[in-house]
């Protein structure tokens, strides 16, 4: 099984490209919407997929994938099992600062708390950050594009500020508190 | 006009919605347009009924023309209570060649053999379908024209349609129909549902249907992403998925079925690890699927990635047999089985 | 009315500074002061927004450990050896619609007649906007609240009180018809939680009710001015949900269940329901494989819980190839009771009353904010 490596390809000069993966495919689209009509100074690149692996027949057009954002649906199980068995299709140094989950609907009454917390504990474990989105709002919407951005520039080594993708994981990355780890 | 007709009257005014009251009594034909135009069919229903009433006095109606109503109200409005579909087996040489009037006189000389109060009125429409009203008695009393039975039969075609049997009414109904359609048996399809022309078109395959080696006319479904640089890595993979979907579930408006309920008695397929594994019996439930468009949802569940393909024949029997109703029965040595094995 | 206020903010502060206290104690965690943690886990302050998520990526609150992982098996208790069987069949056979409820203030279960004076009076003018009512004159309503004695389970609990509206016509003698009812409970409620409490505090977390939306809006509107408490609404989550599966169908040998119905709703476009109704023997057997009986206190561990409902949702993919897990566990329903994700509720039988109250006035704790 061939896994997507952050490095196999050459970037291209002043672009970024970010991958959103999604099962539901309800957030994404709309995402990428924002994320695209926002950015102006940088030419980023946005691929949208349901689940890793991705088709192998696209391999060559990919362009090297700087960012991979996970969305759980909190509502869905099915949503963090699919995002559990895609992680394996990541190579490992991805988790080096280029990896971030994304929840939703975590605000919504009827949630099952032990799935926020499964997403909390997955992404420690990953050393990897967790945003929180509100999708049902344009506001929210742009809010959640904009951090992506933030973090995606990051990560394809755009920022202008010497901040590297490992130096801004370690400040983001999700912790859970210890005492839950001896469960 | 008696109080069984106003009975019906009434219940058939009360169904009614207020705008189609007038096109309704129009379709019906018994008063005259200048009687039509006299009722006021924004008043109150209890009201209009009164004058109504006086109306079909003045043009002495009587029941006979009150239960044509009762016909009229029911094709026009088809989706009132739960039809079950028949198939007649066995066609005869004669079959073929069955016409409306010989199967009219047929049926009634029929059922009239051995029910002897009993009320039929048997209409033929414009697109073919037979309709039949019985109003059922018995030895001694009167035809109740307040529970009638409906049937609808299309000429050449093995199905019916009933609506509202009763259990002690069916082998006179199963007779009637074989015999006037010169059939040998009828059997249950095993298809039920709210909507009669769903059900038909179902059977009937008239409703778009994709077949696997036709050329894909999909692709304009799939809409390109918005933006030059957001590109779908799934694109090619969501439009195999759709095509399998559609090909299961047909494709554009779909036949509108509301159910679908499977008795499950087969081996406990669970967990992998060893629970249950060792048991001899069946593992008994039933699954009743609910929608108000059963097999768009099924579409959409299968063309969103929230079944895995392909689709199991479980599903797709559906429409490849027009049925909603299976039992799905495992044989297992040693344990009889009550109901007929029937594993798709 | 001053005196009430400074009480509250006392409240408040005072829970802060356990919050504080606990997040130093975590930093040198011991199995000896895990019992400390817990009982601080419900110690958050008040004005951190109650559904806890509004901070990303760092630090929440003990989340974990405010859901148990192991309960008891459901026992059958003999409620009406203990409570009015009269009672007791008031609540069976209703359908509730669920809220929980944060703390009473000053509530005393003494003082119901009076309280069934005012709510009374409180309906009445709400009914009749802007005229002067004078409390005691019973126009239109009557409001009785009566306290059912037994149905709490240990000695923290606060006795259930029942609220019953009736309507009285206008005219004549017409019997009083009963339009409302509604009632608090508290089941075995958490010990380290409820002995907290400051001492005018009474908590009843649990509020079910039955009857038109607008009275129970009143009601809720009355209880809120009179005791400073706040009512929210409960969902019930899968887990609960799978929870009353798991325990319902283990009390299939000594009560028949006659059947384990689970509804899910599938997020298709039109929305498919996947309704499946299991043989209660054929069930009984998968969770009898799965749950060992052991220990002489017969636990039930969430592992198990979760493997039974898999397997049932296992065993319908391997015939559907549906996922399930895509869609909402939005119903489970027995003999014994049903539950609704929506958060309603109906009680089949006494017999297993006080399992269900417990598993719901813990989901009523877990969702009020502290």
């Amino acid at each position: 099984m061939a896994l997507l490596a952050p490095y196999s390809k050459i970037p291209e000069l002043n672009t970024a490209t970010i991958l959103l993966v999604e099962n539901e495919e309800k957030v994404q689209s709309k995402l990428a919407d924002a994320i695209v009509q926002r950015e102006k100074d940088v030419n980023v690149n946005v691929r949208l997929a349901c689940k890793l692996p991705l088709p192998v027949e696209n391999s060559e057009t990919r362009p090297r994938v700087d960012l991979v954002v996970f969305i759980v649906n909190l509502l869905s199980e099915r949503s963090l099992q699919v995002v559990e068995n895609s992680l394996n299709h990541l190579r490992s140094d991805f988790f080096l600062g280029k990896v971030c989950f994304m929840v939703t609907d975590a605000r919504c009454g009827a949630l099952a708390q032990e799935r926020l917390l499964s997403v909390k504990k997955l992404a420690a474990s990953h050393r990897c950050p967790v945003i929180c989105a509100e999708h049902q709002t344009e506001d929210g919407i742009s809010m959640a594009a904009s951090r992506l951005l933030t973090v995606l520039k990051v990560s394809a080594g755009l920022s202008p500020v010497a901040t590297t993708a490992l130096y801004l994981s370690t400040l983001t990355r999700c912790t859970v508190p210890s005492e839950l780890d001896e469960d | 006009m008696n109080e069984e007709a106003r009975a019906i009257l009434q219940r058939v005014l009360r169904r009614l919605p207020s705008r189609k009251t007038q096109s309704t009594l129009r379709a019906w034909g018994c008063l005259s347009a200048q009687q039509l135009e006299d009722l006021d069919y924004t008043q109150p229903k209890w009201l209009l009924l009164e004058n109504l009433i006086s109306k079909c006095e003045e043009s002495r109606l009587h029941l006979k023309d009150v239960t044509k109503l009762d016909m009229v109200y029911h094709i026009e409005n088809p989706n009132q209570g739960t039809w079950h579909a028949f198939k007649l087996t066995e066609a005869e040489d004669e079959a073929l060649s069955v016409d409306f009037t010989q199967f009219k006189e047929m049926f009634v000389a029929h059922l009239e053999e051995v029910v002897q109060h009993v009320s039929i009125r048997i209409k033929k429409l414009e697109d073919g379908a037979v309709w039949i009203r019985i109003a059922w008695g018995d030895n001694f009393t009167k035809p109740n024209h307040l529970k009638p039975t409906y049937a609808v039969h299309y000429l050449q075609t093995p199905y019916v349609f009933i609506l509202n049997l009763a259990a002690k009414h069916k082998p006179f109904v199963y007779q009637a129909l074989v015999l006037s359609t010169r059939h040998v048996s009828i059997n249950e399809a095993h298809l039920t549902g709210r909507s009669l022309t769903a059900m038909r078109d179902l059977l009937m395959k008239q409703y778009q249907q994709v077949f696997p080696n036709q050329e894909r006319t999909l692709k304009e479904r799939n809409a390109p992403p918005s933006h030059p640089n957001i590109d779908k890595e799934h694109a090619e993979f969501a439009e195999r998925t759709h095509q399998m979907a559609c090909e299961a579930f047909g494709d554009g408006t779909v036949p509108k079925l509301e159910t679908a309920v499977y008795k499950l008695e087969t081996r406990y397929r669970g967990s992998n690890n060893n629970t249950l594994s060792d048991r001899d019996e069946l593992f008994r439930g039933v699954v009743r699927f609910s929608s108000p468009n059963l097999l768009e949802s099924l579409r959409h569940c299968v063309s969103t990635g929230m079944a895995e393909g392909p689709v199991t024949p479980l599903l797709s029997s559906i429409t490849q047999k027009g049925r909603n109703y299976f039992v799905i029965a495992e044989k297992v040595p040693g344990a009889t089985s009550q109901t007929p094995a029937h594993k798709t | 009315m001053m005196g009430k206020r400074d009480v509250q903010i006392y409240f408040r502060l005072n829970w802060r500074l356990l919050a504080m206290e606990g997040r130093v104690s975590s930093a040198v965690n011991t199995p000896a002061n895990m019992p400390m943690t817990r009982r601080k886990s419900y110690g958050r302050s008040c004005v951190e927004n109650p559904s806890l998520f509004w901070q990303t990526p760092g630090h929440f609150p003990a989340l974990g450990h405010r859901i148990p992982s192991s309960r008891g098996a459901a026992r059958s208790r003999n409620v009406l050896s203990k409570v009015d069987p009269e009672q007791v069949a008031l609540l069976v056979k209703h359908e509730w619609k669920l809220a929980y409820v944060t703390p009473l203030y000053r509530f005393r279960h003494t003082q119901l007649k009076l309280y069934s004076k005012h709510l009374t009076a409180f309906i009445i003018a709400e009914k009749q906007q802007g005229v002067a009512i004078e409390v005691g004159v019973e126009a239109g309503f009557k409001v009785t609240i009566s306290t059912i004695l037994g149905m709490a389970e240990s000695e923290d609990d606060a006795e259930t009180i029942f609220i019953q509206i009736h309507s009285k016509p206008t005219f004549g003698a017409e019997a009083l018809k009963l339009v409302w009812r509604g009632w608090l409970t508290c089941v075995n409620g958490d010990r380290e939680y409820l002995r907290s409490l400051p001492p005018d505090f009474v908590s009843l977390p649990l509020f079910c009710s039955s009857g038109s939306e607008s009275l129970t809006a009143l009601v809720r509107s009355w209880f809120e001015r009179t005791f400073d408490c706040n009512f929210g609404s409960l969902f019930l989550n899968s887990t609960t949900l799978n929870w009353l599966a798991a325990l319902w169908t283990g009390c299939h040998p000594s009560s028949n269940i006659r059947f384990l119905k689970l509804t899910w709703t599938m997020p298709t476009q039109p929305s498919l329901d996947i309704m499946y109704t299991v043989n209660p023997q054929d069930a009984w057997e998968l969770w009898n494989s799965i749950h060992t009986e052991d220990s002489a206190d017969d636990r039930i561990h969430i592992d198990e819980v979760q493997q039974f409902m898999n397997g049932l949702e296992t065993h319908l993919f391997r015939h559907f190839k549906i996922y399930l897990s895509a869609g909402t566990l939005m119903k489970v329903s027995t003999s014994l009771g049903s539950a609704h994700h929506e958060g309603k509720i109906k009680i089949g039988s006494s017999d297993y009353i006080s399992t269900l109250l417990t598993l719901l006035t813990e989901c009523a704790l877990l969702r009020t904010p502290v």
